[in-house]
């Protein structure tokens, strides 16, 4: 079967599930909604101060509740042994590997912009200038998380101790696009001018296509036998 | 059942890498802490370079071998491979956890903070954390090719990872404190060289002498554990029991 | 051309030897009925053959095809019925087969898969998720997709447990059907007198190692 076609069904078999369920996006949401509310208890800040701190926030935020949304996307396949039948299924394993990302980038992305008018109340943000360049930062940094994520998620549901395995091996990994997506969200909270922060954004697509081309082909090597 | 080919050579050969080892670096250690001269900046605190560069350099090299080893291993599924694989990253996070531990040390009195957010330190930071989550997830997997398998996987991606980490961190810095306190571009005495060379090269015989007695280790383990089956079978052979 | 062709193929989990040496040959349109007391080998068997593990030593052909290096061919050409359903709990029966027989690119229609469901007697239950399903019921859906699905190679584990009488009916006639139509067939099963009817050679896994049995000799105790 054609690749886009299989990537269609694993992504369409994801999103009809998780919106019969709302298991993933409701626990995701609350769990990231509690995180930020003790964030804002635990720093009673000035708007000076929480400019600086703030864009850490958000990203330990989302890439804690991302670790609840990729674990997810594999444990849901292991009931009635669904993780075997994918790893019979005759299609090419980048095709699943590509649907799950794209599957678990479209929920991370969805309660990143739910909880965004959440950040924009608890932490008194001026209403952003350049929302268009925060939303890339996330969607891109997003993109970065669930490319590991992905591979990490389908390799850790298959071992012990899953749950605390997979951020053990993910959050290493994901270090160098947390940096650049923490740094290019301040510079978009602050109102700095684009090109003072656009190369960080540059520099997230670059990593999402190293990481997305490696954990694509080493999927093959989790999946397989 | 023989034993492997790869072990054989490695019995052979390891006395001699590690007398090499030792040699090398007794002969480093005398010139580097009593035959050199101090440094001209920084005095006698210098000379922990003689242990922290070569310990450096030797677990970069060692996470190198780790990461050609995995690939070799999905390639040819040799067992003896993953043995080697698996006695690699423990070591190398023995020397990257020294290597870090001294870079503080020496840090301390030359910048005068044990840590900074330098993009050595940090990737070296990263690295350990990678190499210990590559040891605990050997052990969260009973079945050992998979175990194999997956600790490749790791290891391949924390290769591809590692470089962008550095970079990402080389820039963040430099973006914020354009003067970043680094050694790069210091030039060494001429001194100096000799018992650095004769360091790095003892460190990475010693580090070859306990990869070679930890892969032998690791594969007679595995060695005595189909042993042990073969001779458990016997007792529930198909007629013994019916 | 054999259908399946095992060249010593044993399987060990650190020192627990699951499989020995197993050397078996199978001939498209043949049903071997496989017994065995838990913990044979029997599932670790069909597990290897299937392509989920890889095993210790040996290796097999299937169709012609390297099951080391094939592996995504074999995939083509092969069911597994297992213990697991391989269903989601919250799609319905439809969904469910439709999803599963697109991954193995065969695109049954609406009318097709009611014809299947029917033909299982689930019909009713098409729209219902299968969270609500009976084990029963699971299997019947199992046996539907593998009537839209007609691999070459069926390796079935334990097909007829969790079905009553009829539903094991519909199941042996099914795999009749297909040995008929020349597939070939692999039953692991504590129940023999169910899968007699259909089957063609026995074989009996013990500690691991396989040997083939006397049609006659297929009991339900094993003891041979």
């Amino acid at each position: 079967m054609a690749p886009f076609k299989t990537i269609r069904w694993i992504v369409w078999k994801d999103v009809v599930i998780e919106l019969r369920s709302r298991e993933t996006l409701a626990s995701m949401a609350f769990f990231a909604l509690i995180v930020l509310l003790i964030f804002s208890f635990s720093f009673s800040m000035d708007q000076r101060a929480a400019h600086e701190v703030i864009a850490g926030i958000i990203w330990v935020a989302f890439a804690f509740t991302g670790m609840i949304g990729l674990g997810k996307s594999f444990s849901a396949e292991l009931p009635h042994d669904c993780l075997d039948a994918l790893r019979m299924a005759p299609v090419s394993r980048g095709a699943i590997y590509l649907g799950k990302v794209a599957a678990n980038v479209a929920f991370l992305f969805a309660v990143e912009i739910l909880l965004f008018p959440m950040l924009v109340i608890l932490f008194n943000l001026d209403v952003v200038e350049d929302l268009s360049l925060l939303l890339v930062t996330f969607f891109l940094a997003t993109v970065g998380l669930a490319a590991v994520g992905t591979l990490f998620a389908a390799l850790t549901v298959q071992i012990r101790a899953r749950e605390v395995m997979l951020p053990i091996l993910l959050l290493p990994m994901v270090v160098p696009v947390m940096i650049a997506a923490v740094e290019a969200t301040k510079g978009a909270l602050n109102g700095d001018p684009p090109s003072l922060y656009g190369p960080w954004l540059e520099l997230l697509a670059i990593f999402d296509v190293v990481l997305t081309i490696a954990s694509f082909w080493l999927f093959d090597v989790v999946m397989d036998a | 059942m023989t034993i492997h080919r790869v072990i054989r050579g490695v019995q052979r050969y390891q006395g001699w890498v590690g007398g090499g080892a030792a040699l090398c670096l007794l002969a480093g250690l005398y010139l580097g802490l009593l035959g050199s001269p101090p440094d001209y900046v920084q005095g006698e605190v210098v000379r922990i370079m003689y242990i922290h560069v070569p310990l450096a350099h030797t677990a970069l090299l060692g996470y190198t071998v780790l990461a050609g080893g995995s690939v070799w291993y999905l390639w040819k599924r040799d067992p003896v491979v993953d043995n080697m694989c698996h006695a690699v990253a423990a070591i190398s996070a023995c020397f990257t956890a020294l290597a870090t531990a001294t870079g503080m040390i020496w840090g301390k009195p030359t910048w005068d903070a044990w840590w900074t957010w330098d993009a050595r330190l940090t990737s070296f930071a990263v690295l350990l954390l990678i190499l210990l989550g590559y040891l605990m997830l050997r052990t969260m997997i009973d079945d050992p090719d998979k175990e194999a398998r997956y600790a490749a996987v790791l290891a391949i991606l924390g290769f591809v990872d590692l470089p962008i980490v550095h970079f990402s961190v080389e820039w963040w810095r430099t973006l914020h404190q354009p003067q970043s306190i680094s050694l790069r571009g210091v030039s060494i005495a001429s001194g100096m060289l000799a018992p650095l060379v004769l360091m790095s090269l003892g460190m990475s015989l010693l580090f070859s002498y306990m990869l070679m007695i930890r892969t032998q280790l690791l594969y007679l383990h595995r060695l005595l554990d189909a042993k042990k089956g073969r001779l458990l079978s016997r007792f529930h052979a198909p007629n013994a029991d019916s | 051309m054999n259908a399946i062709a095992c060249h010593g193929i044993s399987q060990s989990y650190g020192q627990y030897r699951v499989l020995r040496d197993i050397d078996l040959t199978l001939a498209r349109g043949e049903c071997l009925t496989l017994l065995g007391p838990n913990g044979a080998g029997k599932t670790t068997l069909l597990n290897i053959l299937a392509t989920l593990q890889r095993p210790s030593e040996g290796y097999y052909e299937m169709l012609g095809m390297n099951g080391r290096t094939d592996r995504d061919a074999i995939r083509a050409r092969l069911m597994l019925l297992a213990h697991g359903a391989h269903v989601y709990d919250d799609l319905n029966a439809r969904e469910n087969l439709a999803f599963a027989l697109a991954l193995r690119d065969t695109h049954p229609t609406d009318r097709d898969i009611k014809l299947a469901l029917d033909r299982v007697r689930i019909g009713a239950f098409a729209d219902m998720k299968i969270r609500h399903y009976s084990a029963g019921m699971k299997k019947r859906l199992a046996l539907a997709k593998l009537m839209l699905a007609r691999p070459d190679v069926l390796l079935l584990d334990e097909p007829f447990t969790a079905l009553d009488p009829d539903g094991a009916a519909l199941m042996r006639d099914h795999i009749g059907e297909r040995v008929a139509d020349n597939a070939a067939v692999i039953i692991a099963t504590h129940d023999p007198d169910k899968a007699r009817p259909v089957t063609t050679r026995a074989g009996q896994l013990r500690h691991g190692a396989f040997r083939e049995i006397a049609l006659e000799d297929l009991r339900a105790d094993g003891a041979v």
